[in-house]
């Protein structure tokens, strides 16, 4: 402790405020008040920005116009149907590509002579961009939640594929033996092991699948929706409210961000038990 | 565990060709194991003309170098994997696949780790269709013989390695199995607890009743363990000798000073010697 209030004297003058700092430690390591700070930060700077007129508002609109923007579509209700509508398209597209994605990347791990004959395909189709799929989804779907359902479908359905299959393979062979030579049986090796091994892999891929898939919904609704942020964005662009288009924008952020916090929130506590989820 | 007798007792086996002893439980003959292609280039032999047969009860070491293939010979008498050539009979029938009559216990403990130590040991009875309130009595009590009544709601990362062990000790013990196969277990211990478990699984052993193969590269835990040590040599993998230890059963602490278990013990290092300065 000695040598440790010597090194203060001796230090430069920002690092002398470390004692101070250490009355009121818990708040300032508490995980979710940096996160506040951060973001608190991010909007002051930018409403510094606008305000002070380095940034013309009609390139970029306050902070304060786009929550005004946002509060006005919240009251007479336009917000939620957009919100509510893209909400239900990436929920339906999300679920198809749950159901797809690790029932093709299950059986891709369990069986090598699939995954021979799967994985070329797969790893073909990936790098193509949803934007690039949208010409042919509406050629295929017309205008309407048909297409937006695949889009995100094709958005979220590969990241599922590929955590559900790197999971399957990277299973522990002897925990596998073990519930073998236990007598498990084959529905009770697959809920009682092989599932829950796989969770800790599964569940950070589905995460970035629906993060994928809210881009895409947005994605769609730009080009081939009547509904949805994406068509909020689009239209008030066609009529200059910049303020609702940053604030379309806004709301699609945040509610990405907090999808993203929720799915993190339950991936904790189903693998608490995982090593990579430790401390 | 009263439903398990029926394993217990072998059904003389009807008819069987081969005439044997009825205290033979398992019956390895002429085994052989090879791994890889077609050519002679490309193929391991990791088993050759392995001999060995196991009375009922009786705890058998299998101790060699690494390499030497007795890891390869229990994953074949679990049923993990089958044998290129010979003959494998449990009560005078082929092993083709894994069954509760023999569990195993790994070096990696390879414990449920989303389960907890209780729910590990329920495993193989959730398994057999048994009754909840059955199994978790069943699954208590053998968590006290293991020594760890408290930790019954511990996750496997939560306790020490020497609990895990002792965890997946129970779990194999749980379905009532003929034969526990141990492969390695101690191996990734630390010297003080390896000597503590030796212990335990001396004392388990002699209690539970049953028949063990208990793979080693240690010549002392080989020894003070067994009934019977059975030394193999590697490249290709055969049985080189067998050494029946006189000591009596439970095994203790104070066997290890006996002169006959030291000069064993040096004498079985004096011949693995050369062959695990090959292996080195």
């Amino acid at each position: 402790m000695e040598a440790n209030s010597k090194a203060h004297a001796a230090a430069p003058p920002f690092m002398q405020r470390a004692p101070r700092r250490a009355v009121s430690p818990r708040i300032l390591t508490d995980r979710s008040f940096r996160a506040a700070m951060g973001l608190t930060a991010f909007f002051a700077v930018w409403q510094a920005l606008t305000s002070l007129g380095v940034i013309d508002a009609f390139l970029l609109p306050s902070p304060a116009a786009v929550a005004g923007a946002m509060w006005d579509m919240a009251l007479d209700g336009s917000l939620w149907v957009h919100l509510g509508a893209s909400l239900q398209r990436v929920a339906v597209g999300f679920a198809l590509a749950c159901v797809v994605g690790m029932a093709l990347g299950l059986m891709c791990g369990w069986w090598r002579g699939v995954a021979d004959f799967v994985r070329p395909v797969v790893e073909a189709l990936r790098p193509i961009p949803p934007l690039a799929w949208i010409p042919i989804t509406i050629l295929w779907f017309g205008l309407g939640d048909a297409a937006s359902y695949f889009l995100v479908f094709l958005g979220a359905v590969f990241p599922a594929f590929v955590a559900t299959y790197t999971a399957v393979r990277g299973l522990d062979r002897n925990q596998m033996n073990a519930a073998l030579c236990l007598g498990a049986t084959p529905w009770q090796l697959f809920t009682d092991v092989l599932i829950p091994a796989s969770l800790p892999i599964i569940l950070p891929g589905l995460r970035i699948a629906l993060g994928v898939g809210w881009m895409c919904v947005v994605t769609a609704e730009l080009i081939a929706a009547q509904t949805g942020l994406g068509y909020l964005i689009q239209q008030s662009r066609m009529l200059f409210q910049i303020n609702n288009v940053v604030a379309g924008m806004v709301a699609i952020g945040l509610v990405g961000f907090a999808m993203s916090a929720v799915l993190e929130r339950i991936e904790r506590r189903v693998n608490a038990w995982a090593p990579s989820e430790r401390n | 565990m009263a439903a398990n007798t029926a394993l217990k007792t072998p059904a003389p086996p009807p008819g069987t060709p081969q005439a044997q002893p009825a205290d033979i439980q398992i019956d390895i003959r002429n085994l052989g194991k090879v791994y890889g292609g077609t050519s002679s280039d490309t193929m391991v032999v990791a088993l050759d003309g392995v001999d060995l047969r196991i009375r009922r009860g009786e705890f058998i070491s299998l101790l060699g170098p690494s390499g030497c293939g007795k890891s390869t010979l229990l994953g074949i008498v679990a049923g993990f994997q089958s044998a290129s050539s010979g003959t494998l009979l449990q009560n005078g029938r082929p092993i083709v696949k894994p069954d509760p009559s023999r569990t195993v216990v790994f070096q990696d403990y390879a414990l449920f780790g989303w389960m907890t130590v209780q729910q590990n040991v329920e495993f193989g009875l959730k398994a057999k269709g048994m009754a909840k309130k059955e199994r978790a009595e069943i699954a208590r009590s053998l968590i006290d013989m293991v020594r760890l009544t408290g930790f019954e709601e511990k996750y496997p990362h939560q306790i020490s390695g020497g609990m895990k062990q002792r965890a997946a000790i129970a779990r194999a013990l749980a379905p009532d199995p003929d034969i526990l196969l141990m492969d390695e277990p101690f191996g990734a211990l630390d010297a003080q607890t390896r000597v503590l478990l030796q212990e335990e699984i001396a004392r388990i052993s002699s209690e539970a009743g049953k028949t063990v193969i208990f793979v080693t590269h240690g010549i002392d835990e080989a020894v003070f363990l067994a009934d019977r040590v059975v030394v193999m040599s590697p490249r290709p993998g055969r049985v080189r000798e067998e050494v029946t230890v006189p000591l009596p059963r439970p095994r203790t602490a104070e066997m290890r000073s006996d002169p006959w278990f030291v000069s064993t013990v040096n004498d079985l290092w004096e011949t693995l010697k050369p062959e695990w300065q090959k292996g080195e």
